[in-house]
């Protein structure tokens, strides 16, 4: 009773109880319960068809839900149009509204307010000079560029004041250069207005850098929330692991050999066990740049796992190794750390080496 | 324009020398045969049938070439011309206006919520009725709403009326039915190709900034599409002004249009008084395209600025 009623306090930004939604036979969204706390950057993760685009829409309330419900700033709007909902939403496409010049596109929802001419033009300016675009009022859409137009649907979004701001995957049409420029700026500008952010997105690399706390979906499914460090360094789970950063998956069986317990994989492959792990097979998960390499013949506690490098691709800032061994190819990165004059080469393909991680950088996973 | 710049910018001053006349004489080519039709396929007709306007029919029913503006003033002078003028504006106007009352919906629906496939096949369908001709089509409708005709043997079949109606056919509403059966294809193909490249986003968005679903449709929709919305007025509008078909099917007596009257004349082999009353139809739809165009204009400069 304590926790239900700790849940429902009227500060959370949005709130989705047992929220379900059924398109005919198949269901998009399954029993999803979800608490954005006000100034987040909250970011929906998940591959398409998960169900995070739905969720948007029923928080933007574009669609109807099958059963739930959703609260925004603690009031119930089930049933509240989106035009009375105090949210507004980034589109994918941006849906700038053609006929308008770039200041009457961002006026167009404090017209329909019916503020003042003044407080529409100042505000209008004011958002204008928030998204970087001063100057740019005159213009109509199709006289900008991608980037430009994301922008002003940023500020049509923003000058509403909403309580909440969606973004329904803002940053998929832009090419890379552009996309990592505006990750920046959106992190700056909800640094700067402060309000809540609901951003949707397929790219884990975008979730982890902006986000403050990040919910992974699948199949309609929310598997995990947490801060993008909590759902990098302990996944809740395989699909978590695999979504998020790359992971090498290793199936074996955790025993006690010479009062040690080790992961055992098949064959002579052993590494220390991570602390608290209990006999019996199981598959640890590890981070490519937590895997080390060493020489076969350096003499170390445990044995290890020997394979041979199957592939070396260097991408500047850091080394891809990939070693197949007898549990399958495991990846290893490493840092790009030689001095640049160096022509010392540390691996090379085909070169024998012997795999191993420090007990506690690898995580059992439950499959 | 390669000969023109060719020719150097030392020869500039001396247009009118004889490599510049070729030069445009040359670009003027593509333009002779299109010129020539219109030559003589409109311009020609209409000088003549304005030359007629200006002539007089004698007692004995012949053109005779005697100067005067008499045909003109019958116009504004005879109440009959004026009130079957005023008539067929209100005529065009109405139906106009229920061309797109039903087009609008029928290609929203259309275009958000049936498949590409789907939508060829349901335009298809809309202009099948072209294939046959429009005096069969407006046959047709005297079958369907006439005394004897299928509407009225199916209410007294079901028994909602006992003696045949005549409401709808021999008057002005049959000819309203009639007209927009005949201009809804027009009105639709006209939004249709306009409605097809709207974003219907940009909907939702407006709802998502705060505008009232009609405010959407007012606000957004409506002026994005206002291109194919004139062009569907100018399809439906100016054609029924020369209408004289449907009125004489289905209009009974009491249905005639301004066009009838052109048609009488003409029966009648009063050539010069028919004459000047087409000429008036085709100055007022002249004005009327004109108004249209410019409005276009605008909308052009807007949309593509």
């Amino acid at each position: 009773m304590d926790s239900i009623l700790a849940e429902s306090t009227p500060t959370s930004a949005i709130e989705l109880r047992h929220v379900t939604k059924r398109y005919g036979d198949t269901v998009a969204l399954d029993d999803v319960s979800m608490t954005i706390e006000p100034g987040e950057f909250f970011c929906l993760l998940g591959p398409s068809g998960c169900g995070k685009t739905t969720t948007l829409n029923l928080i933007g309330g574009f669609i109807p839900m099958s059963s739930g419900e959703l609260r925004i700033e603690g009031r119930m709007v089930n049933d509240l149009p989106p035009h009375k909902r105090n949210v507004n939403t980034v589109f994918q496409n941006y849906a700038l509204f053609p006929h308008m010049t770039v200041a009457q596109n961002i006026a167009f929802g404090l017209r329909m307010e019916k503020l003042p001419a003044a407080e529409i033009t100042s505000r209008t300016g004011e958002y204008l000079e928030l998204v970087g675009l001063a100057g740019f009022d005159k213009r109509l859409p199709s006289e900008m560029s991608g980037g430009q137009q994301q922008r002003v649907a940023l500020a049509r979004a923003l000058a509403k004041r909403p309580a909440v701001l969606l973004l329904d995957e803002p940053l998929g049409a832009l090419d890379l250069k552009l996309r990592k420029h505006m990750q920046t700026e959106l992190s700056r500008i909800h640094r700067q207005v402060g309000t809540t952010f609901v951003f949707v997105t397929h790219d884990q690399e975008e979730a982890l850098s902006m986000a403050t706390r990040i919910a992974i979906m699948s199949g309609g499914n929310v598997m995990q929330t947490g801060t993008p460090r909590e759902v990098y360094d302990h996944p809740a789970g395989r699909f978590v692991a695999n979504f998020v950063g790359e992971t090498n998956f290793i199936a074996g069986t955790v025993t006690m050999e010479d009062g040690r317990r080790v992961f055992a994989i098949p064959g002579r492959g052993r590494v220390a066990a991570p602390t608290g792990s209990t006999d019996g097979p199981a598959t640890v998960m590890v981070r490519p740049e937590y895997v080390r390499l060493r020489p076969v013949d350096e003499p170390a506690a445990d044995p290890g796992i020997s394979g041979r490098i199957v592939n070396v691709a260097f991408l500047g800032d850091h080394t891809r190794l990939t070693v197949s061994t007898d549990a399958g190819d495991i990846v290893s990165v490493r840092p790009h750390a030689t001095n640049v004059r160096s022509t010392h080469l540390e691996e090379d393909l085909g070169q024998e080496v012997c795999v191993w991680w420090p007990a506690d950088d690898a995580a059992l996973i439950a499959d | 324009m390669t000969s023109e710049t060719a020719g150097g910018a030392d020869q500039a001053p001396l247009a009118g020398s004889a490599p510049g006349v070729r030069a445009r004489l040359g670009r003027a080519v593509p333009f002779v045969p299109g010129f020539l039709m219109l030559a003589f396929l409109f311009l020609i007709p209409m000088a003549i049938m304005f030359v007629f306007s200006l002539w007089r029919t004698n007692s004995d029913f012949n053109v005779v070439a005697d100067w005067n503006l008499n045909n003109y003033a019958r116009f504004f002078n005879q109440p009959v011309y004026l009130r079957t003028f005023a008539k067929t504006l209100v005529m065009g106007t109405a139906v106009t206006a229920a061309g797109l009352a039903l087009a609008l919906p029928f290609n929203y629906f259309l275009v958000r919520y049936v498949s590409r496939g789907l939508q060829r096949a349901v335009l298809l369908a809309v202009i099948v009725p072209f294939w046959t001709s429009y005096l069969l089509r407006v046959y047709a409708w005297q079958a369907i709403l006439g005394e004897t005709g299928a509407l009225n043997q199916f209410l007294m079949g079901i028994g909602l009326i006992k003696e045949p109606t005549t409401l709808l056919v021999y008057n002005d509403t049959g000819v309203f039915i009639v007209l927009i059966y005949v201009y809804f294809p027009f009105a639709a193909l006209a939004l249709y190709a306009a409605l097809e490249k709207f974003d219907f986003t940009q909907l939702n968005a407006a709802q998502d900034l705060g505008a009232r679903p009609d405010q959407a449709f007012r606000y957004i929709l409506v002026p994005q599409i206002r291109t194919g919305i004139i062009t569907a007025c100018i399809f439906v509008f100016i054609p029924i002004l020369g209408e004289f078909l449907t009125p004489t099917l289905v209009g009974g007596a009491e249905g005639n249009l301004i066009a009838n009257l052109v048609v009488n004349f003409f029966r009648q082999s009063q050539i010069p008084e028919g004459s000047a009353l087409a000429i008036v139809i085709a100055a007022f739809v002249t004005i009327v395209l004109i108004i249209f165009r410019r409005s276009l204009r605008v909308e052009d400069v807007v949309t593509r600025g």
